[in-house]
């Protein structure tokens, strides 16, 4: 396989006594879409908050597109084409819909002065294609704040969409999502990995939807790696199957 | 709601489409018209006072309002630019062995003082969040009261310093103008711009902001340096037009109070809330608490209580709904990014 675009080798992350992670090596390689479960406190979270900076790592190192980026800051991360979605949705909940997606532009090729005039036309274009897309174009005045979950994960998802990355990491965010829409995301997903060789890292707990989606699956467990393999390997796996079932 | 909002619009709209800088550019001219109705130098030295009060809560309001960082300490940059002007005016030859500075070029020195002392201190400070960032700045500005007292040799101590008698009320007031036209030109300007916009957006959610391609540190520095800058000019001015400075009158509490509450009483984080806002107060402490000057101090907390309780939004808000923060939201202490995320 080619070299990995995004790689956490040895990572761990104690929270007082927890440890949340012990030595966890993930290398997510470019243009698949990679699952990653595990029962509740298992560590996906934190693994996904060490892979995107948010939090300091204890120990490992985390590369991204080939370089060490192991002390690099969000902000920096986003920039190199990296974009992620929360488990407890952050939008600016004060802000109007498409305040929120101009906010979340691209920045690819901006100097200092570039920011200092309002946004651009490409970027107010492409605000409202995404929210199209995601079917809340009609909420676009609205405050963020006053839309429902299901609304919320949706803008949190074109919000990521915005700087047009290379590689999304997305943390359960079809929960609350209508059935249909999530097929259809489904399929967009699977357009982009397609054709534009985007690359995702995705935490879902419906098995279904991982298996229907994902190359490979890391099964997290206690905050290490417990099995890796093709979904169909992993539903088969004895160890996960135990794990999942907490005996 | 739309219309107003620059970026609520559904597509980008030129900025002199907009009407409000129209307004206010009107405003601006009958202002400047005003000295040619021969009013007499008590009324613009009003007028002088409106402006700088409304200066002063447009440069708050760019750190406080829009960034979220609710400075209670913001009197000591507008004493830093006082005390660089008398300082560069009065003792420029024994302490820096310079020649004594005209009031313009002690002036440009104000504002850079005051935005230099800004940098140093907020890579400590805004690190901090929420009521934490608040306090330390309240420290800082009792702090530097102190030590401008104690460093008699520099700063006169408690004699305070005797500036080069000024009188002339026209050239005050048109400075004055032309400083507030800058100060909230320049806020209507920033919001309007991306880099506005990310300010709201640190404001609301750091970790958020950061995530999707902020620098949160380089924008927050700029807005609190900028505001220093804009901040410390306005002391400069303040000490040359009033030829006398020492402590007491240049830390004046009430002082640092007002440009808090007028931004407050306008709508926090709005462009026209804190002129708005400072025009109302300063008419409120003409007509009524010049009578009862002791209790100056009491009546501002009192109305910032009220405000707070009964007038979140400000007068902004009355007009516009939502349209500004409440105080409170930006005093709540904000959980560090990973434990909310474990919610
Ligand atoms: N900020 C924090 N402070 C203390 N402990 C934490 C913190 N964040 C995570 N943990 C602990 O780390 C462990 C892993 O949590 P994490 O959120 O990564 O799990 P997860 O796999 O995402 O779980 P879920 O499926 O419920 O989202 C848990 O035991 C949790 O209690
Ligand atoms: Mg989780």
């Amino acid at each position: 396989m080619s070299t990995p675009i995004l790689e956490g080798q040895g990572i761990s992350k104690a929270y007082g006594g927890v440890q949340a992670l012990y030595r966890v090596n993930i290398a997510l390689y470019p243009g698949e879409i990679l699952g990653l479960i595990g029962p509740n406190g298992s560590g996906k979270t934190t693994l996904f908050n060490a892979l995107s900076r948010v939090i300091p790592v204890d120990e490992g190192r985390i590369f991204f597109r080939g370089q060490d980026v192991t002390d690099a800051r969000p902000y920096q991360m986003a920039r190199m084409g990296l974009a992620r979605t929360f488990q407890v949705v952050r939008v600016y909940k004060k802000m109007s819909v498409l305040e929120n997606m101009l906010i979340s532009r691209s920045w690819r090729g901006v100097r200092a002065w570039n920011v200092l005039r309002p946004s651009r036309r490409e970027t107010y274009q492409r605000a409202w294609e995404l929210l199209e897309f995601f079917r809340i174009a009609h909420l676009a005045h609205m405050p963020a704040g006053a839309l429902s979950g299901g609304q919320r994960r949706l803008l949190e998802l074109a919000m990521a969409s915005m700087p047009d990355p290379e590689v999304f990491l997305l943390d359960e965010a079809m929960s609350g999502i209508n059935p249909a829409l999530v097929e259809e995301i489904k399929e967009r997903i699977q357009e982009m990995r397609q054709h534009q060789g985007k690359t995702f890292l995705m935490v879902e707990h419906n098995i279904q939807f991982i298996s229907d989606l994902c190359d490979r699956v890391v099964v997290l467990h206690q905050g290490q790696v417990l099995a890796e393999g093709t979904p169909q390997e992993i539903t088969e796996n004895e160890a996960v199957i135990e794990a999942y079932l907490g005996v | 709601m739309r219309a107003a909002t620059a970026t609520s619009a559904s597509a980008p709209v030129s900025l002199f489409r907009r009407w409000d800088i129209w307004a206010w550019v009107g405003l601006i001219l009958l202002a400047a018209l005003y000295p040619l109705s021969d009013p007499t130098t008590a009324r613009l030295l009003v007028a002088t006072q409106i402006f700088v009060l409304i200066t002063l809560a447009s440069n708050w309001n760019l750190i406080g309002g829009m960034t979220g960082y609710v400075d209670f300490g913001h009197l000591t940059f507008f004493g830093i630019g006082a005390y660089t002007v008398g300082i560069l005016m009065t003792r420029s030859k024994e302490i820096v062995f310079a020649p004594q500075l005209s009031f313009w070029q002690a002036w440009v020195f104000s504002g850079l003082a005051a935005m230099v002392f800004a940098l140093l201190l907020g890579a400590a400070t805004l690190r901090l969040r929420g009521p934490y960032f608040s306090i330390a700045m309240l420290a800082t500005l009792l702090a530097m009261r102190e030590i401008v007292r104690l460093l008699t040799p520099i700063t006169g101590g408690g004699g305070g310093l005797d500036l080069p008698p000024e009188l002339n009320r026209i050239e005050e007031y048109y400075l004055s103008l032309g400083l507030m036209t800058l100060s909230v030109g320049l806020m209507w300007w920033i919001r309007n711009t991306e880099f506005g916009l990310s300010l709201l957006a640190i404001r609301e959610d750091e970790v958020g902001a950061e995530m999707r391609g902020i620098n949160t540190t380089l924008h927050k520095t700029t807005a609190f340096a900028l505001s220093a800058f804009l901040t410390g000019l306005v002391g400069g001015f303040w000490a040359w037009q009033n030829t006398y400075i020492d402590p007491d009158v240049v830390f004046f509490e009430p002082r640092n109070l007002e440009m808090i509450i007028a931004v407050v009483l306008g709508g926090l984080g709005t462009v026209w809330g804190p002129p708005l806002g400072a025009v109302v107060l300063y008419g409120l402490r003409e007509f009524f608490w010049n009578r009862f000057l002791f209790a100056h101090l009491l009546g501002l907390g009192l109305m910032l209580i009220f405000v707070v309780l009964f007038l979140p939004g400000g007068l902004i808000g009355l007009m516009q709904k939502g349209r500004a923060i409440p105080l409170h939201e930006l005093l709540r202490p904000r959980p560090a990014v990973s434990q909310e995320e474990e919610a």
